[in-house]
């Protein structure tokens, strides 16, 4: 690997190597479905190839590797802890980490779900420890005496400049925030990766190390809570 | 169907994950039973609802600065070494033991070794009076003999040392359906150093590829085995699962795109020629029939794709 290509931007080297897919859009992102599963199957081919690199020592591969799928990873951390100092703590702790252990990764699964793994695993540790602190502390209330969620406070550029129908959705948001922090963290993860994000329940299960029946299992219990909960905040 | 099956599965019906033929028996049942169409439409409702939070993109400047700062720690971390490796996560390098069909053979073949050691020094021990320097050789039959290491005479007499290693062959015989014969065959197909054995073991495996354990292994041999031959007995009986199995679909692609054997290549070719239609298959034949080096690749790539028929 020439020293000049570990000096470049990631940004720099991304426009040299072309454009790639993100992966992980949530659900009912436009594009056929044809073109989606031969984007995925290439991309999985690709990432063997880079990922072999990055397995002996090329570092600029797995940086490539970063650049596919950090944004989803951000993305995930961001709408589970709601903090963007915590989001970026686990980004940059799953990517350190799959970058100790590349060298171990035997292929048995994709790239892709490896580093969901990674990162619904520190994800999970977080929403359990956040757990056990609102339980200890009780909940973290804002000057209003009010729960505070990002969610809550996530801005709808689509309500414009319409007062009342901002306020709705606000309501309506921190209703469904409240609702997901009454999930199990398995329970949020697994409703968060298939609604949110889009992901296949059979991808689920094999991040969170289970079978994809224990994946809708958990999905169903999770809906279940949450429509019974919205429906008592309603 | 009842309704109780209906209601566990509404959730699976509104998310997408129902098989074809479950959808359809669902939506009959929804079409005539009123309790369970109201189900329906409050999860569908219920989907609509929690649409309205939106996922958030992450900011760019939170991108960025995540991106440097990664930047900055990737420069002072260093790969895991090969101790790393095998120590990172003992949960999951048990895992891996557990589930590795090749590593439970090696712990199968190391525990014989271990007990016939066992054994052997404790018999030598019980004998009365012998020690190690008169002791009575036992000469060891000459086909156990895989070689002399050293050999050293002790001064001032006329004895010698000599360190000789041997082999121990064992041999069993069994059903392909025992699971004990299966290990062996697997990690022969894996590890073994004689791309003979390698070729017999994927030939018998073969016949075996309704196990997952077996198609993953050959999916490894396919990938990884530096013998052609190994390789194109792996892609041979792999060829069947082309149009069931994604991983296997996905190792003959790979084969197809990277091997470095163009008859390999060409054979990959002639395997994936029932799921042509298959959009990966489809891209793939796009990319090769107008980059490819090999001719042979290019315009039988071209004739495929010229079977095919048009996608707007």
């Amino acid at each position: 690997m020439p020293a000049e290509s570990c000096a470049l931007p990631w940004g720099e080297r991304e426009r040299q190597r072309g454009p790639r897919a993100t992966p992980g859009r949530s659900a009912g992102s436009d594009g056929s479905r044809q073109g989606h599963m031969a984007g995925e199957s290439l991309s999985r081919i690709d990432d063997t190839v880079l990922v072999r690199e990055a397995q002996r020592g090329d570092r600029a591969a797995f940086e490539d590797l970063v650049r596919r799928y950090d944004q989803a990873v951000l993305r995930l951390a961001l709408r589970l802890t709601g903090s963007e100092h915590e989001a970026q703590d686990i980004y940059q702790e799953a990517f350190l980490k799959a970058y100790r252990n590349v060298g171990s990764f035997r292929f048995e699964c994709s790239f892709y779900t490896w580093i969901y793994r990674i990162v619904t695993n520190l994800c999970l540790d977080h929403l359990r420890r956040k757990k056990v602190r609102k339980e200890e502390a009780g909940v973290v209330t804002n000057a209003d005496g009010e729960e505070f969620s990002v969610i809550d406070h996530a801005a709808d550029e689509r309500s414009g400049a319409n007062p009342e129908r901002d306020l709705l959705r606000r309501e309506l948001g921190s209703q469904i925030g409240k609702a997901l922090d009454l999930l199990t963290p398995r329970e949020r993860i697994v409703f968060e990766l298939k609604h949110y994000h889009g992901l296949k329940l059979r991808t689920v299960g094999e991040m969170l190390n289970t079978t994809e029946e224990t994946a809708k299992n958990t999905l169903f219990r999770a809906t279940q809570k949450l429509r019974g909960t919205l429906a008592e905040l309603r | 169907m009842k309704c109780e099956w209906v209601r566990q599965n509404i959730v699976l019906h509104v998310y997408d994950e129902l098989a074809d033929d479950a959808r359809y028996e669902l939506d009959q049942h929804v079409a005539r039973c009123s309790d369970c169409a109201a189900e329906l439409q409050a999860a569908q409702e219920f989907r609509t609802t929690m649409a309205t939070v939106k996922v958030t993109e992450p900011s760019p400047n939170l991108l960025t600065s995540s991106r440097m700062r990664l930047q900055e720690a990737l420069e002072t971390t260093q790969q895991g070494g090969f101790w790393n490796r095998l120590t990172f996560d003992p949960g999951v390098w048990f895992r891996q033991v557990r589930f590795s069909p090749a590593l439970a053979a090696i712990l199968v073949l190391a525990g014989f070794g271990g007990g016939i050691g066992a054994t052997y020094r404790a018999m030598s021990g019980a004998q009365p009076g012998v020690d190690r320097v008169d002791r009575t050789v036992v000469p060891p039959e000459e086909s156990n003999i895989t070689g002399i290491r050293s050999i050293t005479p002790v001064a001032g007499s006329n004895q010698v040392n000599i360190k000789y290693d041997t082999v121990s062959t064992r041999e069993t015989a069994g059903s392909l359906n025992d699971a004990h014969i299966q290990q062996l065959l697997l990690f022969a197909a894996q590890n073994n150093v004689n791309s003979g054995v390698r070729v017999d073991s994927v030939d018998l495996l073969k016949q075996r590829l309704n196990d997952s354990r077996v198609r993953e292994a050959l999916v490894y041999t396919l990938r990884y085995d530096n013998n052609p031959g190994v390789r194109s007995k792996a892609l041979d009986g792999l060829g069947s699962y082309v149009r069931d199995d994604v991983r296997v679909r996905d190792a003959v692609l790979e084969t197809l795109v990277s091997d470095a054997n163009p008859g390999l290549r060409t054979e990959a070719l002639r395997v994936l020629e029932p799921v042509r239609a298959d959009a990966s298959v489809r891209t793939v034949l796009e990319r090769l029939a107008v980059k490819d080096q090999n001719q042979f690749i290019r315009r039988h790539s071209r004739e495929l794709l010229a079977q095919l028929p048009q996608i707007d």
